[in-house]
């Protein structure tokens, strides 16, 4: 739990820094896939491996899994609908049967029509949910993060000793 | 100064750039792993024992315990030993014990996803053993009330009514008090109780008392009657005036004309009261009809009155299937017990039959789609693949003299899979084998489930050759205790279950050398049941059932039910018999002496009056005869004196003429 807080808040932190980009706009994508698929499943568990070895905001992970996991829930029947069509469609079936009799591919749980219909739907939001995310970010960081900055609040706080004292932590540690 | 008091900045520490890689992250996932692998050689085995332990107590609502359990993850393996089963009708026993359980999946199969296990050993197995210490039993599931009202939710009343359909059915058919009625029948049949009962309204005795007081009456007025009508001294009157009247030597026609209508005043005298006397005869020919039907009608009345008599007996008519389902009733409520508490687990833990088929005849193997809470799952096996689920083989075997309970078993179970259609086999389960200690042989089941049509289809036969039985109780009423002490029984189960709906069952049990426990409050009865039994030296039992679960409808029958009814029937007919003889001999003492008088007084009448008549008629006869004849005589003498005159008249004028002539 405390290294998932931990995530969270180093999500937060890079949002309001000047890089980390392309990471956080990678974990909300791969976060995509983690809310739409069961968790246990071939693909979670790819995507965890992506996340945790590759420099992916973790935290930007979870978050946007949390969130897309309710995305998935309301989907649920149009991904029903959308994952019997293609199972049931013929000309896959000799795919999907070499598939179903493959080592550890059958562990994606694709035979599901709603894990195959809400598959389906996050890897098409995924590639584009990437691109949004990280023009999201930038978007933020601009309009959001330099808007806050100008504010008198946000000078004052700065001028504090509180936050020179926080500020050089962060340099110290991080 | 002040630059020697300056402090010198901290070197500010570069971060070195990042790569894709995040290298920090190997260590904690390698601890992840290592606690994961430590998890599962330490705690894993010990934590699926108590997870399977407590899935066994919710499905089998009994304590269910396990000795050991090991896997291995390489080998893929299972071993539970020492699975103890508690009964829950008897938690001081188990219900089933098994030693040892072993088996190993396919590596091939589970990197598939599948499960697949080619055999699995069962060992060891015991029933009815007794435990260490009584097992824990799931207590029955509270009624869920309404907040508002404290009854039980309209919803909890629906499922007790579906769960009470399937025993309405047959508990509908059983009646407690069967054999009790049945002893009430026979100790009902003492005369004396119903004849006290009945005494003083026997409509035969006021009939014949007034019968009775009629004939005496008529009796009186007849004797009145005889002494009017026209007696021998009458008849000699006329006898003596008709011999008084001249019947010969008429001197003259005035003469004879005068006797002649003094025979004519006699005779139709006579002839009056022979009329008088012919009309008493018709009155009393009318009488006597009268009293005779009367007479009739009283027997009329005392057959009546009898067979009203007989009716306070209550001759019963005994159903011999009733008979058999009250006799049968308490032997065959664990039973059923215990096969409600299968089907309704049943109901709860097998899964409905929702193959996808393309027709009836033509199952689809490549594709069968299995739902769940939301969506389908489907299966797209093909020839030779393996389905999500398959235990090939499981092989049983116990030896007896292990341990008493238990017995020599040899049995197999094939094909256990979640896609027959793919495998094309249905599950076939074959058990056989004996228990000496328990006197247990001949057991042969056999199970076969079969999945592969839109309706699926279980059939199970069992089979045992001998079992003991004792001391079980049939009846245990407050007028009847019938129970077999002891007795070698042999069963024979067939039943079908299609579609998890459609139920049929035939069940065959026989019980041989049977020894009865009869005891009764009634003597009479007792004595009955005891004639009856002595009789029955093999007890069969037929149970049929057939319905739409949860509805099931159970017919019972068994050659005690109509032995013992025929028995029964036999009894209660000679009680009866003898309880007609004492309701005529009590009818007859109470009107037969007054039928008696009646009869006598009848037949005096008849005799009596009858006498009188026809001697006064005769006599009335005889009288009119006498003046007829004298009458007739009369008639010839005056014709004869008629003619001699007129011959005498012409001859003498004959004689004139010839002197006149000369001659």
């Amino acid at each position: 739990m405390t290294l998932l807080l931990k995530q969270i808040f180093a999500f937060f932190q890079l949002l309001n820094s000047d890089t980390g980009r392309d990471q956080l706009a990678a974990g909300l994508a791969c976060g995509i896939i983690l809310g739409f698929a069961p968790f246990f499943s071939l693909q979670t568990i790819l995507v965890l491996i992506l996340v945790f070895f590759f420099r992916i905001q973790l935290g930007a992970a979870f978050l946007s899994a949390f969130f897309f996991k309710f995305v998935a829930y309301a989907f649920d029947p149009i991904a029903d609908i959308l994952g019997r069509n293609i199972l049931e469609t013929e000309a896959l079936r000799p795919i999907f049967v070499k598939i179903y009799n493959m080592p550890i591919l059958p562990f994606t749980r694709f035979n599901d029509s709603i894990v195959m219909g809400s598959l389906v739907i996050s890897v098409i939001l995924t590639i584009p949910g990437f691109f949004i995310f990280r023009h999201l970010v930038e978007r933020y960081r601009i309009v959001v993060v330099a808007r806050i900055r100008e504010t008198k609040i946000w000078k004052a706080m700065a001028a504090s000793k509180f936050y020179n004292w926080y500020a050089s932590y962060e340099k110290l540690y991080r | 100064m002040s630059d020697s008091q300056t402090p010198t900045p901290a070197p500010i520490k570069k971060n070195k750039p990042k790569g894709p890689l995040r290298t920090e992250a190997v260590l904690p996932f390698t601890i992840i792993i290592l606690l994961v692998m430590i998890y599962f050689k330490l705690f894993f085995d010990s934590n699926l024992r108590k997870g399977l332990e407590f899935a066994g107590y919710k499905v089998t609502g009994a304590e269910v315990d396990i000795a050991e359990l090991q896997t291995s993850f390489f080998k893929a393996s299972i071993r539970i030993q020492g699975i103890e089963v508690t009964d829950a009708m008897k938690p001081s026993h188990n219900s089933v014990s098994i030693g040892d359980v072993r088996f190993g999946m396919l590596w091939d199969a589970i990197l598939r996803g599948k499960v697949v296990i080619k055999e699995v050993v069962v060992e060891k197995i015991e029933f009815g053993k007794p435990r260490k210490s009584p097992g824990k039993v799931k207590p029955p599931e509270p009624v869920v009330v309404n907040e508002d009202d404290g009854k039980p939710s309209a919803l909890q009343k629906e499922a007790e009514k579906v769960k009470d359909k399937a025993l309405s059915a047959t508990e509908s058919k059983y009646n407690n008090n069967v054999l009790g009625d049945v002893a009430n029948m026979l100790g009902g049949t003492d005369s004396k109780v119903q004849m006290d009962k009945v005494e003083g309204s026997l409509l035969s005795k006021d009939m014949a008392t007034k019968l009775n007081a009629d004939m005496k009456l008529k009796s009186q007025a007849w004797q009145d009657r005889l002494k009017k009508l026209p007696q021998a001294k009458d008849f000699q009157a006329l006898s003596d005036r008709a011999a008084k009247v001249k019947t010969k030597d008429f001197k003259s026609v005035d003469e004879l004309q005068s006797s002649l209508k003094e025979f004519d005043s006699i005779f139709k005298e006579a002839d009056a009261k022979t009329k008088e006397i012919q009309a008493a005869n018709s009155d009393l020919n009318q009488d006597l009809q009268t009293s005779q039907k009367q007479i009739k009608d009283l027997e009329e009345q005392i057959n009546k009155d009898a067979k009203n008599l007989e009716s306070h007996f209550k001759i019963p008519k005994i159903d011999p299937k009733s008979l058999s389902q009250a006799l049968f009733r308490q032997y065959l409520d664990p039973y059923l017990a215990k096969f409600n508490h299968y089907k309704n687990l049943a109901n709860k833990y097998v899964p409905p039959n929702l193959m996808k088929k393309k027709n009836k005849e033509e199952v689809d193997v490549s594709m069968q789609p299995h739902p769940r809470e939301k969506g389908v799952v489907y299966e797209f096996g093909r020839t030779n693949s393996y389905p999500a689920f398959w235990i090939q083989h499981v092989g049983v075997s116990s030896q007896a003299g292990m341990s008493p309970y238990s017995g020599n078993i040899k049995g197999e179970i094939n094909d256990i899979t979640t896609n027959q259609a793919l495998i094309g086999k249905p599950t076939v389960a074959l058990f056989a084998g004996d228990f000496p200690s328990a006197q247990l042989s001949g057991l042969d089941s056999k199970l076969v489930i079969d999945n592969r049509q839109e309706n699926s289809k279980i059939t199970f036969d069992f089979g045992l050759g001998s079992f003991p039985i004792e001391a079980r109780a049939l009846v245990n009423s407050e007028e009847v205790n019938i129970a077999f002490n002891k007795a070698s029984g042999q069963l024979k189960l067939h039943s079908e279950l299609e579609a998890l709906r459609n139920f049929k069952m035939n069940l065959d049990n026989k019980f041989s050398q049977v020894q009865y426990d009869i005891k009764a409050k009634n003597s009479t009865v007792e004595e009955v049941l005891k004639t009856v039994f002595a009789g029955i030296p093999i007890v069969t039992l037929e149970a049929e059932g057939h319905g739409e679960l949860p509805s099931l409808s159970l017919s019972v029958n068994s050659n005690l039910g109509t032995e013992l009814s025929k028995g029964i029937e036999k009894q209660i007919q000679a009680k009866i018999n003898e309880a007609r003889e004492k309701i005529q001999k009590y009818v007859n003492e109470q009107v037969g002496a007054q039928k008696a008088q009646i009869e006598a007084l009848y037949n005096q009448i008849k005799g009596q009056v009858e006498k009188e008549l026809k001697k006064l008629q005769d006599q009335a006869d005889a009288q009119k005869k006498v003046v007829q004849n004298k009458t007739d005589a009369a008639k010839k003498d005056g014709e004869n004196q008629g003619k001699k005159k007129v011959e005498d008249t012409v001859k003498n004028a004959a004689e004139e003429l010839k002197k006149k002539m000369g001659w």
